[in-house]
């Protein structure tokens, strides 16, 4: 039981860190679309989707590897 | 399950995983073990499927391990031994094959329909056998998603496994490659008008044959992996399954695991050898090529020595058993050779390291070549007329977000490193199970990476370059003319020997010895003494048929006032070559001398001759004194002597010249040498016989013969290259591919890569690293070529004696 509190205080800490990682990524995008040229509308939005998507699974494993180093380490400590 | 305590604190168990697909996947496992308290260390191996676990009982259980593994995203279970694990592991083998066959035929027979419904206006004439409703965009669709969530869907269940645990792999750029070109597809299909490309950018036969090929590439690579790991398997078949063990006057079978130290067990001609024993009844010749490499059968008689697994080929023999289960020489062997496998070289680690994070890399490439297409490139670049690469499909009318969409998922898919993870552990297996085969045993990957690289050998001299025990080299007689008769101080060679053997027959001392050994070998008869006497320091006197024999040093002979300077000449000429002088003196007067020295072993001079050949320096090093070690150096062709070096200095003399920039291998007999050996880059023990486990060295040579130096050089030097040569093709493809894919070129050739022919290009990296890998089992050693093949592979003759019988792969 303690084992899954701590994977779901990882997984809650990870989520909270890259998710807004990720949405930042792709309303960076849709803005440089829209400031910089005539795009359509589906292209903008689906291309802020697919950098949100990347940016989430670039975020997502390195984000979370160190979320958990740290979580265990204060375990660890304590 | 394989548990061993390694020392008080410590303990190594094995577990079988399985799910991992790459170098990436090895190194989340790993990274899901050591985070584990109590854990050590951890070796993952992705051709073997097996994670090597040192830990601290106590602090962290077997359990805890399974669970770390099953968190990152893979399954994991204790691993068992002998034919049991190996039936498991073929039947696990056998089952993903089917697995991906199944996958494959579906994915590319519906593929198949895919191409010809998407090129049905290019068929031409064919056309008119092929239904125009083929062509139909939904069609297509409905006929690409089945392969997408069929064969497909194990990359997406797979990624999504590895997410959830913040784990990226391969999986993952297949998943988003396919989900891309199939998701932008059917909002293509269903809404041409949502500004995605329209019709003119439907990709369906890219998700289809993306999956198609990937599939191919994992067919392959079930089929492939766990061939190379071909050694462990024939040695495991070796096993006997029955021995005849005899009780009072009665025979018994009974398995062979139920065989006890001290029962004596009977074997037939065409049996095996169940157990390790000592024969005390009978006479055989048995093959023993399977475990030494040894290629002709060796003569068993009572007092000799027996391994278990051997084969006997003539006459029939009793032996007792000595050593059994685990114990057994053959068990020792298929556990180091396991150990070797399932352990990691430095170039592996590094190789590991980069696919590990190649991928998030890559998926960053993708943000940056998608983000510079929509921005930039489309706008500059873009050409109506274009099409890809291998294909007359042309891009037509595809706007600006399938553009650069189509260009992102070719970088994902062709930047895939599933050749990276398989580059070095296949090289490895195949390269210590060819040397296994030769009675070469290297204890792990580094062992072989270091082989390779070494400049300096250096030979212990007794007992390595030389027999050990001193021989009869010289007997000098006067030179009586043919029909002459003899006197007792005018003989002839053999009645030298005659004298001297019988005078020293009945002597402790090891020159004695040699010269009684000297005078059976020839044939001498050796006559009783009828008076003996030794003389410490000095040599014997003894009455010989009523003749009094003296034979010794020089100062014996100075103080029996016996005139030598006539022979004085010829002595010191046979010193100086390193050899000990005794005169002999018959009835009061010298009659003749013999020569005795430690003779080289019969391969010595070729092996050393071929390491000069091949650009080595070599060294020798003794405690002997500088004339005797110059001597056999000069016998042997060896140029660097390093003499009088008392044992415990041996060490430091390698240390001085590794401090010089050398990389230096010991060779010795594995016990006298252990500091030496412990101290160089490599030590090797040589011929150790086959109780392997007692040996200190990081390579073991089963045979006292040291051309297996040469074998092991040249397998070490044979795998590395492998190594090398697939880690090139495993970067090669990504190399030439990342910048193609990404569209550097396209602004001059106005061609781009199809995700298709990426996943193609990348099923051919793995299939390149693999068949290149298969092509070490071709390796023969120079100095031995044309060995038979170990009879393992060609079946026993009895298959009730000879362990499992062999089964189709």
């Amino acid at each position: 039981m303690e084992g899954n509190s701590v994977e779901s205080e990882i997984t809650r800490r990870s989520l909270s860190i890259y998710l807004p990682i990720s949405i930042t990524a792709a309303l960076l995008f849709l803005i440089a679309a829209s400031v910089t040229g005539d795009y359509p509308t589906v292209a903008r939005a689906g291309g802020a989707v697919w950098v949100g998507v990347l940016s989430l699974i670039v975020s997502m494993p390195l984000i979370t590897a160190r979320v958990k180093k740290r979580i265990k380490a204060r375990e660890t400590h304590n | 399950m394989t548990t061993l305590e390694t020392h008080e604190t410590t303990a190594e168990i094995t577990l079988d995983v399985r799910g991992m697909t790459c170098a990436s996947c090895v190194a989340h496992v790993e990274g899901a073990l050591t985070d584990l308290e109590g854990v050590s260390a951890a070796a993952v191996n992705l051709g073997l499927g097996t994670a090597r676990i040192s830990y601290v009982p106590g602090l962290v259980a077997a359990s805890e391990m399974k669970r770390a593994v099953h968190e990152a995203g893979y399954e994991a279970q204790e691993r068992s031994q002998g034919l049991d694990a190996l039936d498991r592991e073929r039947q696990a083998r056998s089952e993903e094959i089917r697995r991906q066959g199944r996958n494959l035929v579906i994915a590319s027979a519906v593929g198949m329909l895919v191409m010809i419904g998407t090129f049905y206006d290019l068929l031409g004439p064919l056309r008119s056998w092929i239904p125009e409703w083929l062509s139909y965009k939904w069609v297509i669709g409905l006929l690409t998603t089945p392969i997408v969530l069929g064969p497909g869907r194990q990359f997406f269940t797979n990624s999504w496994r590895g997410l959830r645990h913040g784990v990226t792999d391969m999986n993952l750029l297949y998943a988003t490659g396919i989900g891309a070109a199939y998701g932008i597809a059917v909002i293509n299909t269903l809404f041409p008008t949502a500004g995605f490309g329209g019709e003119g950018a439907t990709f369906f036969e890219s998700a289809a044959l993306l999956t198609a090929f990937v599939v191919l590439g994992r067919w392959l690579e079930a089929l492939t992996r766990g061939r190379t790991s071909e050694a462990i398997r024939k040695l495991m078949k070796l096993q006997p399954k029955l021995a005849r063990v005899l009780r009072g006057t009665a025979e018994e079978e009974i398995p062979a695991s139920e065989v006890e130290v001290g029962d004596l067990l009977l074997v037939r001609p065409g049996e095996s050898v169940a157990v390790d024993g000592l024969v005390e009844e009978g006479y055989s010749a048995v093959d023993e090529s399977m475990l030494t490499g040894e290629s002709l059968p060796v003569e068993k008689k009572a007092g000799d020595p027996v391994i278990g697994g051997t084969l006997n080929k003539s006459g029939a023999f009793k032996f007792r058993a000595t050593r059994v289960g685990r114990e057994t020489a053959l068990a020792q062997i298929i556990k180091l050779v396991e150990d070797a496998q399932a352990s990691k070289a430095p170039i592996q680690k590094l190789a590991d390291w980069v696919a590990g994070h190649f991928i998030l890399g890559v998926h960053m490439l993708a943000v940056v070549v998608f983000v510079f297409w929509f921005f930039f490139g489309y706008r500059h670049y873009f050409d109506p007329n274009s099409s890809f690469i291998l294909s007359p499909y042309r891009l037509g009318e595809i706007g600006v977000f399938g553009f650069s969409l189509l260009l992102s998922v070719t970088v994902l898919v062709i930047s895939c490193p599933c050749a990276v993870g398989l580059a070095t552990p296949s090289a490895m297996m195949a390269g210590t199970g060819k040397a296994a085969e030769h009675g070469v045993l290297f204890k792990g990957g580094e062992a072989i990476e270091n082989t390779s690289k070494l400049q300096t050998l250096i030979f212990d001299k007794t007992g390595t370059l030389t027999r050990g025990e001193p021989s009869v080299t010289d007997v000098l007689a006067r030179s009586l003319p043919p029909g002459q008769a003899e006197s007792p101080w005018n003989l002839r060679a053999d009645a030298v020997l005659r004298f001297a053997a019988s005078a020293e027959k009945n002597s402790e001392h090891p020159l004695g010895e040699a010269i009684v050994r000297g005078a059976r070998a020839r044939g001498i008869e050796i006559l009783d003494a009828d008076h003996f006497d030794s003389i410490p320091g000095h040599g014997v006197e003894a009455a010989v048929q009523g003749h009094a024999v003296l034979l010794g040093n020089r100062r014996l002979m100075s103080e029996r006032e016996i005139a030598i300077s006539d022979w004085l000449g010829k002595a010191e000429r046979l010193e100086s070559d390193g050899k000990t002088v005794m005169f002999l003196a018959v009835d009061g007067r010298a009659a003749g001398l013999i020569a005795v020295a430690d003779t080289l072993k019969e391969h010595s001079g070729e092996a050393i001759q071929h390491l000069h050949r091949l650009g080595l320096e070599v060294a020798m090093i003794t405690g002997d004194n500088l004339r005797t070690a110059q001597a056999i150096a000069r016998q042997v062709g060896i140029d660097r002597v390093l003499a009088e070096v008392l044992p415990r200095d041996k060490a430091e003399e390698i240390k001085k010249l590794q401090a010089s920039g050398r990389r230096v291998a010991m060779v010795g007999d594995g016990v006298n040498d252990a500091p030496a050996l412990a101290q160089s880059d490599v030590g090797m023990a040589i011929g150790s016989g086959t109780d392997v486990a007692k040996e200190t060295g990081d390579v073991i040579l089963i045979k006292d013969d040291l051309r297996d130096v040469v074998v092991a050089l040249e397998v070490a030097k044979a795998t590395m290259r492998k190594v090398k040569q697939n880690l090139f093709w495993a970067f090669f493809y990504n190399t030439l591919g990342i910048p193609i894919g990404a569209g550097l070129l396209y602004p001059v050739i106005r061609l781009v890569v199809s995700p298709e022919l990426a996943a193609a290009l990348m099923a051919l990296s793995s299939v390149s690293v693999t068949l290149n890998t298969l092509l070490l089992k071709r390796f023969r050693p120079s100095l031995r070529g044309g060995q038979p093949l170990p009879r393992a592979a060609q079946g026993a003759e009895d298959p009730r004696w000879a362990g499992a019988p062999a089964a189709s792969d």
